[in-house]
């Protein structure tokens, strides 16, 4: 080989060094800050097997897009909210909508309860619409409950439940408002999840307040009967600072409740202790938020999963 | 003097004469366009940690913005409370950020307000992991102007794995969150 020769090849050589010397210097300089900068929560996305108390079955799946509420008729229709519209399942009915429901409830007489953001549109069964009035300009409407009596509204803009009275004899009742004298503490709702229910036995209604990680009971006149509260990442808590998001009641009166952040939905016990786990995180992306919930008259218990754009199904274990 | 020169002249003063008009047009636009700098869209961040690890400047120039706005003050902070915090409180062993570099402030019962101490921040984004996961976002990274040299390739910019990197005008320096945002460094 002649003396030019030699010298490109070792020219090309140091080339090659330094350019690998400064890819290497580029990708891992400081590339490793130290154990004290993971984030991980793969230790509670794993559920012992033991705790699963329900197994999926097929999901029933909507032909309306951007699925954000569902709610179940006494017959056991269920009815989902999504792009300008709620549907029936399964046989795909669709009710045509001027915006998407935030929120949805239906009483025994089929009446359909539509949370449009800041007002409540009311749907008769045969099909007649009336509007009502916003509470107010910061109005969220994320929940609606009705019975025989009433209709209340999870309101989480304003922090506030209005109670409709369901004969129209005056305005709504405002519950919600701080009274630390009375140690009433106020809901404390950091993002619009507010859901809330009513006992399946004495008229009474659950709320959650979700900054406290807490399900709170009230009379229909507001007066508070009696809470508990979960917090922790642990199986047996509520994780993170707006949680459960969601929730609703199995026919015995234990709790079903979803979770964001580390999406799962568990069965707590009138009491509070956990029951079982119906879906684990592992079960869900790992972005979804807004699964919400609903209990059929036979306990079989209905996801709603915004990401997958199903209402998916959990039956108990026998 | 020979035709053939003469035309190789006249070509020569032309091609200059377009060279200098072209230069002057070129400066001209650019002196026109508006100045461009680096920063982070913080809907496209995936809180890789590659801001904290590949700047030419230690600690990065990248740091954790915090939008008031849209903050819960919550209690349980996703962004300042580690996953397994066994209290809600300053004590060093709850504390997510490894820098110590977010404050957190009594309002009053339950609202705690949360500061970042940005001489403190490295821009790990771990906090901002802990808030969009739990909380609703409202800790996010940006690139701090009065610290970032605004490199031509920006290190970061070249292994940011989403593309999360924008030029943008230096008027307008900022992608912040909201509009009503306060603190703006
Ligand atoms: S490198 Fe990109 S994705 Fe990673 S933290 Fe920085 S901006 Fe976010
Ligand atoms: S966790 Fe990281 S990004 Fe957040 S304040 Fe601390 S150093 Fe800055
Ligand atoms: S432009 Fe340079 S100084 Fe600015 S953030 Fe990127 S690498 Fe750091």
């Amino acid at each position: 080989m002649t003396a030019v020769g030699k010298n490109w090849i070792w020219f090309v050589a140091i080339m090659a060094l330094v350019l690998a010397l400064g890819a290497y210097l580029g990708n891992s300089r400081r590339a490793d800050l130290g154990k004290s900068f993971d984030y991980s929560l793969d230790e509670y996305r794993v559920v012992d097997p033991a705790l699963m108390g329900y197994a999926e079955e097929e999901p029933l799946v909507p032909s309306i897009t951007n699925i954000t509420s569902l709610a179940i008729a006494e017959d056991g229709t269920i009815h989902v909210g999504g792009e300008n519209a709620v549907q029936t399942l399964p046989d795909l009915h669709t009710i045509a909508l001027e915006a998407t429901p935030t929120s949805l409830a239906l009483d025994a007489d089929r009446v359909l309860f539509v949370g449009l953001r800041d007002h409540v549109l009311e749907i008769a069964k045969d099909g007649t619409r009336k509007a009502w009035d916003s509470p107010g300009e910061k109005t969220y409407l994320s929940s609606i409950a009705a019975d025989d009596w009433y209709v209340y509204v999870a309101d989480a803009g304003n922090r506030r439940i209005w109670r409709h009275s369901k004969l129209k004899d005056g305005p709504p009742l405002e519950i919600g408002e701080k009274d630390w004298a009375n140690d009433v503490r106020g809901f404390y709702i950091p993002s619009p999840m507010f859901d809330l229910a009513i006992s399946r036995t004495d008229g009474s209604f659950w709320a959650v307040n979700p900054g406290y990680h807490a399900l709170e009971n009230y009379r229909p006149d507001g007066m508070p009967l009696s809470t508990w509260e979960a917090s922790g990442m642990t199986i047996d808590g509520f994780s993170g600072c707006c949680n459960p998001s969601h929730f609703a009641l199995l026919p015995d009166g234990a709790f079903v409740t979803a979770e964001k952040g580390l999406p799962r939905v568990k069965v707590h016990n009138v009491d509070g202790s956990l029951r079982c786990v119906v879906a684990a995180p592992n079960q869900f992306d790992d972005t979804v938020k807004g699964l919400d919930v609903a209990v059929g008259a036979d306990g079989t218990i209905f996801v709603l999963d915004p990401n997958r754009n199903q209402v998916r199904v959990f039956k108990e274990i026998q | 003097m020979k035709p053939t020169e003469n035309k190789r002249r006249r070509d020569f003063t032309r091609g200059a004469l377009a060279l200098l008009v072209g230069g002057a047009a070129l400066s001209a636009a650019r002196s026109r366009s508006p100045k461009l700098v680096w920063q982070i869209d913080p809907e496209q961040c995936s809180r890789c940690g590659r801001c904290a690890t590949h700047c030419v400047l230690a600690p990065s120039a990248v740091k954790c913005f915090h939008s008031y706005s849209i903050c819960g003050y919550c209690d349980l902070c996703g962004g300042y409370l580690r996953p397994d915090a066994k209290g809600r409180n300053t004590g060093a062993e709850n504390q997510l950020c490894p820098t110590a570099a977010i404050k957190r402030t009594f309002i009053e019962n339950p609202y705690y307000q949360y500061t970042i101490e940005e001489d403190l921040c490295v821009g790990c984004g771990i906090c901002v992991e802990g808030c969009s996961v739990f909380g609703n976002g409202s800790m996010y990274l940006q690139v701090k102007h009065d610290l970032c040299v605004n490199c031509n390739e920006c290190a970061i910019a070249r292994a940011c794995p989403s593309d999360a990197f924008k030029r943008i005008p230096a008027s307008e320096a900022y992608l912040l969150k909201s509009d009503q945002e306060k603190r703006i460094g």
